[in-house]
């Protein structure tokens, strides 16, 4: 768990340097929203998991923050990569 | 390893009220960012030229502090909870300690953030702008307020620490206050993405 922690807090730092740079030198085209979803996910999984501590638990309290990362990601992708003129 | 060390914990850390609170706020600011990914849809050109007036490395630097500041309140909670009764004191001037500098990150962020919305505000951009300044602005204020008020929830849990009040025995408050300040650091990791770098 110590040692975690600190894994944990570096990888969130990193992941958001490469979602940074990818805002900041506008390299954020359709194919890279999927990556820099997924990259947001674990991002977000990470903090449950290990800072919440809902890694710990069981699975019925686990599960409900990330179904609403899943839920809001995917309809976030939906809403990006739907042709307009759809819905 | 022990069977009893491999078993889950029934609950999530901290009061059990928390989650309910923790599940409303996931739900409510869930439909803006969809309604905001869904709003963009009608009109793609604006909500990408309003953007480029954000300042992206303000953005980036607020997601570094809220990450690192809930990295220092996991280690409060680790120097409470890995205590015992002998080295109590030093374990809750450790945890003050972080707690003192999650607060210091959480008082860094609500200031940077004034000064964001000052210069958006100094353009001549308000709520009224249009739909990507609407739903910019209403997201960030409303997320200010729960930085806001997650620093006055770690004052008062480090007051507490300072009295000695948490043990590892008794640690749920702190765990408490702790979930919160997740919970506004998992937000702004969904919103930076999507306000500030999706286009």
């Amino acid at each position: 768990m110590k040692k975690n922690v600190e894994i944990v807090w570096l990888v969130l730092i990193i992941l958001s340097i490469f979602a940074f740079l990818l805002g900041y030198l506008k390299l954020v085209s359709s194919s890279l929203v999927t990556v820099l979803l997924i990259s947001t996910f674990i991002k977000g999984q990470l903090v449950v998991e290990y800072f919440m501590g809902l890694k710990e638990v069981k699975f019925k309290y686990r599960i409900i923050p990330t179904l609403w990362l899943s839920v809001v990601l995917s309809l976030v992708a939906v809403a990006y990569y739907l042709p307009l003129g759809k819905l | 390893m022990s069977k009893a060390l491999t078993l889950k914990r029934s609950y999530p850390p901290g009061d059990f009220a928390i989650w309910i609170v923790i599940y409303i706020e996931l739900l409510t600011f869930g439909l803006f960012f969809v309604g905001y990914a869904f709003s963009r849809r009608l009109n793609v050109q604006m909500f990408n030229d309003s953007q480029l007036f954000l300042n992206k490395t303000a953005g980036f630097i607020d997601t570094l502090i809220l990450i690192t500041s809930s990295y220092f309140i996991v280690k409060a909670i680790l120097s409470i909870k890995n205590s015992n009764e002998n080295d109590i004191r030093i374990s809750s001037s450790i945890a003050s300690k972080w707690l003192l500098a999650t607060m210091g990150f959480g008082g860094v962020f609500l200031v940077n953030k004034l000064l964001e919305f000052s210069d958006i505000f100094a353009h001549g951009f308000s709520l009224s702008t249009n739909t990507f300044f609407m739903f910019y602005l209403l997201l960030t204020m409303f997320h200010f307020m729960h930085v806001l008020l997650g620093t006055i929830i770690i004052y008062t849990i480090r007051q507490k620490t300072k009295r000695l009040g948490y043990t590892s025995a008794d640690y749920s408050g702190m765990e408490t206050g702790a979930v919160y300040w997740h919970l506004v650091d998992l937000l702004w990791i969904v919103l930076f993405a999507l306000i500030y770098i999706l286009r």
